[in-house]
């Protein structure tokens, strides 16, 4: 684990035999394609960089290559052989070694057995105690971590340590290529200092690095190339010298999105501002990270944006009284947000991700599905005015433009989209004051889309508030008055409407000020 | 390196609560530490104590593992040992012990293979499981009766003035102590821990899990051998009570019921507990029913006082995820 103090080494020839080479790989969830069409090689003694914005389809390519999904079509060549990589372990004799963007640790384990852990067989410990210990210093010295006692309990440790266990995991392995998939991010700046010199040692002595990072200053530093993805695309493999920040963000950003969102440009906004109707106030995430104010008024729509694990959704789950921030409280006027049934009752309406398993109550009807939280407002002494209840979801429906052969219908035989737009209508009976929506637009056909950005701009005129987290980017130019950026767990910029576009938010989402490159 | 007492260690309120209930037993009858009484108590205890251990390691292995044919695998094994391998001549020892942990190593993959790979919810697997081997007991002895082979006296009697089935402990003790010098126990605490995590790290899930059953059954076997034993022939109700007991001893003992945390030593100390209430309401003269009442609510108790663990421990693990 020695690290050869080196200088910079040339890239190496494209010309030499490949480690992997993808060739048009596939992966498609049901309908949901995740990875169209990926081909690009990786070099023995590279450092490549796999870039891309949420959803381009790199952790679909990471899982395929570490063996946790198969995938559907196309091929991996692994030293020039196809290789179907059947699971974790067959991936690692083969020698990759991932660094998942979670940090998969054992809380009860100590630092030492979380180090070694799926080294040994079943019964078979393949290291002594003693062995492993020092194995485990070793490893945890790459990345300037030798203070850590291999023997204490990983639940003591904070974010940075724990990502630099599941590093030490990887590099302990006798690994050919290293993964790591977004996993300097809660890195400080010394480990990961020492970790990319320790990369550069691993290059030169003939090893491979696939490098996900959403940092362009850390790809810039260390790739020799970079391949950037786009709609589960390869789009492009740029060398180093052909590499910037700008080129990178443009390669990323689709066409279509630049096109909806010059369309966008169109409308502006004209609603009537009110009272803040949710107020953070220096809410930090962790206790490590910067605190950060947001407040979203009524009549406004504020877009949530960030790179997976950015801190956006943890931040929304806070909104919705679902989890409590470090520090700082969100506020509404009943005070501050400290349960989901405290937030509902300040009249904040929230839609989670996850529509099937946390939205939706697949065996109900239509009906019921729309009254079902606001049941109280038909009831006499606990018995349902069922006419009136009736009269309430068919006026739901009409409002949210739900397409359905009736309000008997089971909401099982609706689209996704008109599933979607039925529980809406569910928040909406509410008379919500804000509706705090987690990733709307997840598995939403375009027509429905349309309808549901008419519902939130009506909403919004009548005077609510919107809090929209969503990850289509072109969405958030097109409906909101601003965006709020979220980067490394904080709130890293807020875009106004009149500087609102895709490459402002891609750039901000990769800790890049403005468009101009380089200030990170 | 030094040794040094965890004070932190998931078993110290089980242990804490056994000496509690020892020295009360001690104060209700001083009898109850006499010499003459240490065959009659260990024998009393063995059930319990056995099919918790038998219990935890499941529960280690978490995913909602458990193995609610622990009890009625006693009654078979014991229905096996006095009645049907008498009757085929068979009663040396070493044929005996081979069969009976054959049978529980058998139960282990059956339970193990419909939980990871058919993929059977873990409760509903398992009591299918009972079912069956309720019903065999009953097919194999339908009433009491059958004898134990006279080698068993080891067992139930004393050897060198310690009463035999304590060796049962020792030995089961010092398999789970080699156990955990292998890998098996890292891994056993890792799939418990986070099975995503155990996956991705590479370590083989779907067997760690198997074993877990295959502890288990093995286990239970070895309480049918000391319920043959204790009682001198077969009785085909007599592992049922020790379904429910074994689940409240596991809670007792401290061990997560979410996975990942837990060990035989607070299992020990749980059966033992449920053993020694028992043992101060018979002294009592109270009523079988309300022994049934004290272990129901104290199952309620102790599994209310582990999911509060639990949640607890769910949302710091939470909170640090951003």
């Amino acid at each position: 684990m020695s690290v050869p103090a080196l200088k910079e080494t040339p890239a190496p020839l494209p010309s030499a035999a490949p480690l992997v080479e993808f060739r048009g790989l596939r992966r498609n969830f049901g309908e949901t394609i995740a990875l169209a069409d990926c081909s690009f090689e990786i070099q023995p003694g590279e450092i490549h960089a796999l870039v891309g914005e949420n959803g381009s389809g790199k952790s679909t390519l990471i899982k395929i290559l570490s063996g946790i999904l198969p995938e559907s079509g196309g091929e991996l060549l692994w030293d020039g052989k196809v290789t179907r990589i059947a699971d974790p372990r067959t991936a690692q004799q083969h020698g990759i070694a991932t660094v998942f963007q979670e940090t998969l640790v054992l809380d009860q384990l100590s630092v030492r057995d979380n180090v070694v852990l799926g080294l040994d067989r079943l019964f078979r410990r393949v290291h002594s105690v003693a062995d492993e210990t020092k194995l485990v210093r070793e490893a945890l010295d790459t990345i300037g971590m030798n203070a850590l006692d291999p023997a204490m309990p990983v639940a003591a440790l904070s974010l940075a340590q724990r990502q630099g266990v599941t590093i030490a995991r990887a590099l302990l392995r006798p690994w050919r290529l290293l993964v790591l998939d977004e996993s300097t991010s809660a890195l400080d700046v010394d480990a990961r200092d020492r970790l990319f010199e320790a990369l550069r040692g691993f290059r030169a002595a003939g090893r491979s690095i696939l490098f996900v990072s959403h940092r362009m200053d850390e790809i810039l530093d260390v790739a020799d190339r970079s391949t950037v993805l786009r709609s589960g695309r390869s789009v492009a493999t740029v060398t180093r010298a052909e590499t910037t920040t700008d080129g990178l963000l443009e390669l990323m950003s689709t066409h279509e999105e630049a096109q909806a969102a010059e369309g966008a440009a169109r409308a502006v906004p004209n609603r009537a501002l009110g009272a803040p109707v949710i107020a953070a106030k220096g809410v930090a995430l962790l206790p490590e990270t910067a605190p950060f104010d947001l407040t979203v008024r009524a009549g406004e729509i504020v877009g949530i944006a960030g790179l997976e694990g950015h801190g956006q959704v943890a931040f929304v789950e806070a909104v919705a009284g679902l989890r409590r921030p470090a520090h700082g409280a969100v506020e509404t006027d009943q005070g501050a947000i400290t349960s989901f049934s405290n937030a509902a009752r300040a009249g904040i309406a929230y839609l989670p991700r996850e529509r099937k398993t946390q939205g939706i109550f697949a065996p109900l009807s239509v009906l019921d599905n729309l009254t079902i939280s606001a049941l109280k407002r038909f009831a006499h002494f606990g018995i349902l005015a069922e006419s009136r209840r009736r009269a309430e979801g068919r006026r739901l429906i009409a409002q949210s433009h739900v397409a359905t052969a009736g309000l008997g219908a089971p909401i099982s035989a609706l689209s996704g989209g008109n599933q979607q737009k039925v529980f809406l209508g569910r928040l909406l009976a509410l008379n919500p004051r804000a509706l705090v929506l987690n990733d709307p637009m997840r598995g939403v056909d375009l027509g429905a889309k349309q309808d549901i950005y008419k519902i939130l701009e009506q909403f919004a005129s009548d005077g609510g508030a919107v809090m929209l987290l969503s990850t289509e980017l072109a969405e958030l130019c097109l409906l909101c008055d601003r965006v709020a950026v979220f980067h490394n767990r904080a709130l890293f910029a807020v875009i106004e409407r009149k500087s609102l576009d895709v490459q402002a938010l891609i750039a901000a989402m990769f800790g890049q000020s403005g468009a101009s490159r380089g200030t990170a | 390196m030094k040794f040094k007492i965890d004070w932190n260690a998931y078993y110290w309120p089980a242990l804490a609560g056994f000496v509690i209930l020892f020295v009360g037993n001690i104060v209700a009858n001083p009898i109850f530490i006499s010499h003459d009484n240490w065959r009659p108590v260990l024998l009393g205890a063995a059930p319990f104590i056995i099919t918790t251990w038998a219990q935890t390691v499941p529960i280690m292995s978490g995913n909602g593992d458990l193995d609610l044919s622990v009890g009625p695998l006693a009654g078979l094994v014991n229905a096996v040992m006095a009645m049907t391998l008498p009757g085929l001549g068979i009663t040396d020892p070493f044929s005996m012990i081979a069969i009976a942990l054959a049978i529980g190593v058998a139960s282990g993959l059956l339970n193990g293979f419909l939980v990871t790979i058919v993929r059977v919810q873990p409760i509903i697997a398992t009591l299918g499981t009972f079912l069956t081997y309720q019903g065999l007991t009953l097919e194999l002895l339908p009433i009491s009766g059958g004898t134990a082979p006279p080698w068993m006296k080891v067992i139930s009697g004393n050897v060198a003035g310690i009463p035999g089935v304590f060796f049962v402990f020792v030995l089961i003790a010092v398999a789970w102590w080699l156990l955990g010098k292998t890998a098996y126990r890292r891994n056993l605490l890792a799939v418990g821990g986070d099975i995503r995590a155990a996956y991705t790290a590479g370590i083989n899930v779907i067997w760690v899990r198997i074993v877990a059953f295959i502890v288990s059954g093995v286990l239970a076997a070895i309480t049918g051998v000391v319920f043959t034993a204790t009682i001198g022939a077969a009785d085909p109700t007599i592992g049922n009570p020790y379904i429910l007991t074994s689940i409240a001893g596991v809670a007792l003992g401290g061990v997560a019921f979410s996975g990942g945390q837990g060990g035989l030593l607070g299992a020990a100390a749980g059966g033992a507990l449920l053993f020694l209430i028992e043992n101060l309401f018979s002294l009592a003269q109270v009523s079988i029913y309300y022994i049934q009442i004290a272990y129901g609510s104290i199952l309620l108790v102790a599994l209310a006082l582990n999911s509060m663990v639990d949640r607890a421990r769910r949302r710091k693990a939470q909170a640090a995820l951003v």
